[in-house]
């Protein structure tokens, strides 16, 4: 048995695909590309691959990682051009590589992820009031998200649990101001500390210090995913395993 | 053409990847002034119309006619819908992003009685009038095929042309008389009257219904020369030599049916007297087990599907079955390729199939004795005997199954509350097995579940002049069965009793109905066959509305002489076939298997020429 990591990215209409969905589309590429996968025991064998995180439908994302279990080793090459040629557009492997079988799983190797999100605004904001925004914002030490726990009678309320999101927050940039569109760069925590979702920062961000800001139209593209962020930024495939 | 623009709304509908139309094997086609554009409809939505054998066929079949486009299009669900309607974004094909009210053809396929209404809200939605008679020389032709096109003539004012029958031959003939008109100058009422002299070609503007004072029809005629006044279904003589696609289109969404459909045959030879595809699909034929095998190769190339269902009306029944699934599981167990075997007859030779099957992948296990009782089961003709059923069961729960499902129907012709009662014996019995076998031996947690639904008398069965019984006695029968099916171990569903009322006035309605689908639109009725659009008392509403009662048409008991709605439609069996079948019914008298014993129901004259 040996295992591949592999860096890929989903944009273009493939945002549009559920994590489920993505799913399909690669075990049925795979059968299409002849890649000789690994199968789980049982009646209802499945190719072997785990992922980083899900990603949410709507995001687009330029590093996303994927581990699976091929039965025979196939040259790289091999093994990248053939999928490639089998998945659809929006979807290709950047990289790849053989790691060791007993490599951390990806889920928990990584810590952090980087996000590009276009906030559009219903009126104009300037550099500096969002600056200055965005500093009150960053400077507040809790940040409360009100999350709704699943619900364990059908007939009884759900519980809430208030979470306090500020650490998981680790930078905002701003990258790009126009009249009313404003990019930012976000860095949050990811993986086994917890996913936190750039729509919440936003809507936060929103109900706190009262941006004019259209959350249906906002969009998000997922630029890194990273193991470390100091000294520099290491991806899962930058990692010795 | 424009292309609409939907990206936006993408980001704010549930399941956008069912308007993405570019999922692997789509078909798209460079357009331009000469391309024939059809749209072929399915009146539900994405994952229901994608799980459709018969749209895939239709679908690759046309698209491999040069300088014609085929596109897809479902019902957007209603959060689309609401999008839509609130930019005025017209109902467009999936593959080209256009509206489909510029096409040449929009075709719509008939399954159930209960997406009628999500055919005229399509229609709306694509601002293409819904009326025949108001559609103008440039608006699309709108044809109806499938298996209700049996009886078309509740929608039959809303079609331009209808499809009788299997439509791989005659929709191509179409579309060659289409293009010859578009050479020599179209004109919609020659090219129709051309259309209606091929067999399996209806085209109801051309005949003229007249009715009783009672609301019986009077007659029923051809109101030009030179076109059948009996219109002829179509079938296909050698399905080896029928177009099968080599790929199909693979959806991103989980479908209801998300695998490899192969059809093995056509047709079925048991006879059973409420089914209405037994009757209008025959005779049986047969693909050979060479012609599959090399389709099940290219599809599962083609697609990269883990899994391959053999689809039919009786699996069991086909002949070259076990050569076949022994064939598959030698060649593409290694590969992990799942087989499920549906419609399959239950007895030792299919178990011990079965067994081998799951060795890859599992499939449920069910049983459909449609009847509780011996005499009601000789009623309906269906061969099946409680010996049969406890045999399979018992091997079953040996071979350590422990999940059943039966499936019964109540309200059958002469049903008393013996029957429903041998409805529990039998579930009890199934429970009584299983415990009789050792415990190490079968599965653990029995889970024996009952299903029932209300019979719906079709057009084209012995019971086509019979009465639905009526929604308080389906209620009656179903709160006694929920009484009596009480017991660990056994679970009871039923079907609804009000959707099959709707369905059995549709099945065998008339003209007259047009009027209370073209109300039914107007209320907002749409999605009728999902119990969470359903609205029973709106439907009655309309009903009043348009004066139309209807236990006339589900509750009446119909007369041998009566001029039914569908006796304009030759569907291969005959009518004095049928009153024999019946009056055998009424006596509990078996008709054999087709294989045993013809019994002349009449398909073998004029449509296939002598022997069946
Ligand atoms: S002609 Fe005879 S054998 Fe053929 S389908 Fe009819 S009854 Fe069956």
């Amino acid at each position: 048995m040996y295992k591949i990591r592999s860096r890929f990215y989903k944009k273009g209409d493939m945002v549009f695909i559920s994590h489920l969905d993505l799913v399909r589309v690669l075990e049925r590429a795979f059968r299409r590309a002849n890649i000789p996968m690994a199968y789980t025991q049982g009646y209802n064998p499945h190719p072997i691959m785990a992922f980083a995180t899900a990603l949410g439908v709507g995001i687009s994302s330029e590093g996303e990682y994927i581990d699976i279990e091929v039965e025979k080793e196939i040259p790289l090459e091999d093994f990248m051009g053939r999928l490639n040629q089998a998945l659809p557009e929006g979807l290709k492997i950047i990289t790849s590589k053989y790691i060791s079988k007993k490599a951390e799983s990806l889920m928990s190797v990584i810590n952090y992820s980087i996000y590009l999100v276009k906030l559009p605004f219903t009126e104009e904001v300037g550099v500096e009031e969002l600056k200055n925004r965005l500093e009150e914002f960053t400077k507040l030490e809790e940040i409360i998200q009100v999350k709704e726990q699943k619900k364990k009678h059908r007939f009884k309320q759900p519980k809430t649990k208030e979470v306090n999101i500020r650490n998981s927050i680790v930078d905002i940039e701003i990258v790009q101001v126009e009249e009313k569109e404003a990019i930012l760069k976000m860095t949050l925590a990811a993986g086994s500390n917890g996913n936190l979702k750039p729509e919440i920062v936003v809507e936060k961000f929103k109900e706190i210090n009262g941006m004019p800001i259209e959350l249906q139209e906002v969009r998000v593209q997922r630029l890194e995913l990273l193991t470390d962020l100091n000294p520099q930024h290491l991806t899962p495939l930058d990692i010795d395993v | 053409m424009e292309k609409i623009e939907i990206q936006d709304i993408l980001y704010k509908v549930e399941k956008p990847a069912r308007y993405l139309g570019n999922e692997l094997n789509s078909i798209h086609k460079t357009i331009n002034e000469s391309t024939i554009r059809y749209a072929f409809c399915f009146p539900d939505i994405y994952e229901v119309g994608m799980s459709h054998l018969g749209m895939q066929i239709l679908y690759h079949l046309i698209n491999n006619e040069e300088n014609v486009f085929c596109e897809r299009v479902f019902a957007p669900a209603i959060d689309m819908e609401e999008e839509m309607r609130k930019h005025n974004i017209p109902l467009f094909g999936l593959e080209s992003r256009q509206p489909i009210k510029h096409f040449d053809f929009v075709g719509f396929t008939l399954q159930y009685e209960l997406s009628y209404t999500n055919i005229l809200n399509m229609l709306d939605l694509a601002e293409i009038p819904i009326y025949s008679k108001e559609r103008a020389e440039d608006h699309p032709l709108v044809i109806l095929g499938g298996p209700c096109a049996y009886n078309p003539e509740p929608i039959a004012d809303f079609a331009d042309i209808i499809v009788l029958g299997e439509a791989e031959e005659v929709q191509i003939e179409l579309l060659e008389l289409y293009k010859d008109f578009k050479k020599q100058g179209y004109k919609k009422d020659k090219f129709l009257q051309e259309a209606a002299k091929i067999q399996g070609i209806y085209i109801p503007a051309l005949y003229e219904v007249t009715y009783k004072e009672d609301g019986i029809i009077e007659d029923f005629k051809p109101r030009v020369e030179g076109i059948p006044s009996k219109i002829t279904k179509r079938i296909i003589k050698d399905l080896d030599k029928a177009f099968y696609p080599e790929s199909i289109i693979v959806p991103y969404l989980n479908v209801v049916h998300d695998r490899v459909a192969l059809e093995i045959f056509r047709g079925c030879t048991r006879g059973c007297r409420f089914c209405q595809a037994g009757m209008i699909y025959r005779p049986v034929r047969e693909k050979s087990v060479e012609r599959l095998s090399n389709l099940a190769e290219n599809l599962l190339a083609s697609t990269g599907y883990e899994e391959i269902s053999l689809a039919s009306l009786s699996t069991s029944d086909y002949s070259g079955l076990q050569d076949f699934v022994r064939g598959l599981i030698d060649k593409y167990s290694n590969d992990k390729v799942g087989i499920s075997l549906p419609s399959l007859r239950l007895d030792n030779f299919s178990l011990e199939l079965i067994k081998e099957i799951q060795k890859v992948r599992k499939t449920g296990l069910t049983f459909a004795p449609e009847a509780g009782s011996q005499r009601l089961r000789d009623v309906v003709n269906k061969g099946l005997t409680e010996e049969d059923l406890m045999n399979a069961t018992e091997k079953a729960f040996e071979s350590g199954w422990s999940s059943v499902k039966l499936y019964f129907m109540i309200g059958l012709p002469t049903e008393t509350e013996e029957d429903l009662v041998g409805i529990k014996d039998l579930a009890f019995k199934v429970v009584d097995i299983y415990h009789s076998i050792p415990k190490e031996q079968r599965g653990k947690g029995l889970n024996v579940t009952v299903s029932t639904s209300t019979f719906i008398p079709k057009p084209f069965t012995p019971f086509q002049w019979e009465p639905q019984i009526k929604l308080e006695e389906t209620s009656a029968k179903q709160s006694m069965l929920k009484d009596k099916l009480r017991r660990k171990n056994i679970t009871y569903n039923y079907h609804d009793a009000k959707t099959s009322l709707l369905e059995a006035v549709f099945a065998r309605g008339d003209r007259k109905l047009s009027k209370v689908l073209a109300i039914a639109l107007e209320e907002g009725c749409k999605f009728d066959g999902w119990a969470e659009h359903f609205d029973f008392d709106k439907w009655m509403g309309v009903f009043e509305k348009a004066g139309i009662d209807p236990a006339f048409y589900a509750s009446r008991k119909r007369e041998y002489d009566e001029l039914l709605p569908w006796d304009h439609i030759d569907a291969g069996v005959t009518k004095d076939f049928l009153i024999r079948e019946n009056e055998k019914a009424q006596k509990g008298e078996l008709t054999q298997d087709c294989r045993t014993n013809c019994s002349g129901c009449g398909i073998n004259q004029g449509f296939i020429g002598g022997i069946c």
